[in-house]
């Protein structure tokens, strides 16, 4: 943290050390980004409105995969999987016992993080590639279980959801006040998320990515911490599923397919591994990506003839893949690598180091 | 007891491709130490050559294969050389999520060829029709997919064993850096790894194609065979071959006896939750290397 400070910021109480952002400068720029962020629905449209949230969500589920993947080293390829247990655990509760969507918020988070924590459980004997395939296996399995468990979950047929009911006097029908509550969300829970990162937990997810066995010998339980950050992943997930899927007011099991988990890795490489800020830029770059590669679909059916389904869906998949593995070759450690180059030769200007 | 006999015998000849599949995974992963999730749509592009051979183009059957054949060398040399080898030596995680992403790259270029439908090659190219062995029925295109399966793994390992290059391989399998100290071009192993697996992908997704009709689905097949690899270890050719026709042999005891129980796709499930088994259980495979790692 210090390497990000300018000369001169030094820490003289515990609560200096402690805080969060240390110069007067970046508490400004905060507050001026979260106001900027509540006013920007007043300013956009009904179609930036939609993006914001998708973006706001998507966030949250991204943030969920950086502390799996980017702090704990631990490669899940099942993500989107977690995310849509979290939609359906809502949409279940929802339907069957017509709960309010302000209890099933929390319940979306837990249901994902007990069924993650269980999927997380071969950590007990391995690492690496191999709990890989575990939750490649977990992908499968929810996604037979959901389009299969019809008396429950409708199939494949999915179900609708229900906005969360009023509270204090606001209605989240509409889609700015929902924008904003998804906004709140988010900002507490990447709170949550850059605390834990400074929390001893955070540091020893940080300890067993970089050696597991030095983890180990300096006193690490090593189990109880690869599941612990699959259980607080997956809690993120659900909970950013939860939001996705109330937003469109529907959900189906077609929205995360193994695409989806791919992406949310890949995504997670161009936002840039281990950091808070890399999770949001993913998030954001792959919700942008989206909209622009709806935007070019006119062009690319002109340029491949025929129908646009298949068009549409070959370009994003060509172009998303192909930005992933640039970003991979060229800046392995994605936007929020080069965002500290930026700031950095902004402090130091005149001079080059 | 019949029943049981004749899902065994046929889930052995359908089991023969998810052996040569989960070969082509472990020689790219002997070698190379990456775990190539690619393959299972580089079958998708294999099964598409030969479409567009038979069906658009009108060649005859050998030529169809021969050119499916290079093309799938073709594109595995493409595959190492633009988007592997700059990932020599990343942290394990770059290479899985390029081979992942690389899977859907090329399942989009699947769209592309195949204009988003299924296509069939009309009538198969291999014979059709069955023997009929006491009380079993032996489809003809499974036997002879079977032993064409045989017949490339043998093929493989003769190479292997009997060859120079071969020779270097299998020096390679052990360590890098040994086999650099040794004078061998470890980079130009990496690319032959993968372009002999992506032949063998290429092999099996015309038969699968053949089967299934060519389509994006058939990357199922190659994911199943995920499955296999692990049960049979990651490092080895045996285990592969093994549990391929396992994986085969489980899948038809599946469509007998626990499809008529449960909904859905259970042939795409059932070797998942196997697969979950063997984490469990045995994480390293039946031959797997144990690694046993020190500070």
């Amino acid at each position: 943290m210090n390497i990000n400070r300018p000369c001169g910021t030094f820490d003289r109480t515990y609560f200096q050390a402690k805080e969060l952002y240390r110069t007067p400068l970046r508490k400004t720029l905060l507050a001026l980004l979260l106001v900027g962020m509540y006013l920007l629905p007043f300013l956009t449209g009904d179609y930036g409105i939609s993006i914001l949230t998708l973006i706001c969500a998507f966030t949250i589920g991204m943030l969920g995969l950086q502390i799996i993947t980017g702090y704990c080293g631990q490669i899940s390829i099942g993500h989107a999987a977690f995310m849509g247990v979290g939609m359906y655990t809502v949409g279940i509760l929802q339907r069957h016992f017509g709960l309010s969507f302000w209890v099933c918020l929390p319940l979306a988070g837990l249901v994902p993080m007990f069924i993650g924590m269980m999927f997380g459980l071969p950590a007990l004997r391995m690492k690496g590639l191999y709990l890989a395939f575990a939750t490649l296996a977990a992908h499968f399995v929810i996604v037979y279980v959901i389009s299969n468990w019809r008396s429950v979950t409708n199939g494949t047929d999915g179900m609708w959801m229900k906005r969360p009911d009023v509270l204090f006097g606001i209605d989240f029908k509409s889609d700015r006040n929902y924008y904003l509550l998804v906004l709140t969300i988010t900002i507490i829970m990447t709170y949550l998320a850059t605390n834990l990162a400074r929390s001893k937990l955070g540091r020893s997810f940080v300890a067993v990515r970089d050696n597991d066995i030095a983890a180990e010998v300096m006193g690490i339980n090593i189990a109880y911490t690869k599941i612990m950050a699959f259980g607080i992943g997956c809690f993120f997930a659900g909970i950013a599923g939860a939001l996705g899927g109330a937003y469109y007011e529907y959900v189906n099991v077609e929205w995360f397919g193994l695409d989806d988990s791919i992406w949310y890795l890949g995504f997670l490489v161009v936002g840039g591994f281990g950091s808070i800020f890399g999770a949001i830029a993913g998030a954001t770059v792959w919700k942008v990506m989206d909209e622009f590669s709806t935007l070019v679909t006119p062009i690319t059916e002109a340029l491949l003839g025929g129908a646009a389904f298949y068009a549409s869906a070959a370009f994003s998949l060509i172009f998303y893949s192909l930005i992933i593995i640039v970003f991979l070759v060229f800046e392995p450690r994605g936007i929020a690598h080069r965002w500290e180059i930026v700031k950095r030769s902004y402090r130091l200007h005149p001079f080059p180091y | 007891m019949e029943e049981t006999i004749k899902s065994v015998v046929l889930g052995l000849c359908s089991g023969g491709i998810y052996a040569l599949l989960a070969v082509s995974y472990v020689v790219i992963y002997k070698s190379t130490r990456v775990f190539p999730f690619s393959q299972a749509a580089v079958l998708i592009i294999g099964a598409y050559i030969m479409w567009f051979c038979l069906i658009v183009w009108h060649l005859p059957i050998w030529l169809g294969f021969l050119i499916t054949c290079i093309g799938g060398g073709i594109l595995g040399m493409f595959i190492e050389r633009a988007f592997m080898r700059p990932l020599v030596g990343q942290p394990i995680l770059a290479p899985i999520v390029v081979t992942l992403c690389l899977m859907l790259f090329l399942r989009g270029i699947g769209i592309l060829m195949g204009k988003g439908d299924i296509q069939g090659f009309g009538e198969s190219f291999l014979p059709v029709g069955a023997w009929k062995v006491g009380f079993l029925h032996l489809p003809k295109i499974q036997v002879y997919g079977f032993i064409l399966c045989a017949l490339l793994i043998a093929a493989l390992m003769l190479f292997y064993e009997k060859t120079r290059t071969g020779l270097g391989m299998r020096v390679v399998h052990e360590d890098h850096v040994v086999a650099q100290n040794l004078g061998i071009n470890v980079k130009r192993i990496f690319q032959y790894s993968w372009v002999i697996s992506c032949i063998i992908a290429v092999v099996a997704g015309m038969l699968l194609g053949n089967i299934q009709g060519v389509g994006l689905a058939l990357d199922a097949n190659g994911l199943i065979a995920i499955a296999a690899v692990l049960f049979g270890g990651l490092e080895s050719f045996a285990g592969a071959i093994i549990a391929g026709l396992a994986i085969g042999i489980l899948q038809m005891l599946t469509i007998n006896y626990i499809a008529p129980l449960l909904p859905g796709e259970t042939t795409m499930m059932i070797p998942f939750v196997f697969l979950l088994l063997i984490l469990f259980i045995k994480p390293y495979g039946l031959f797997g290397l144990v690694r046993i790692e020190r500070l």
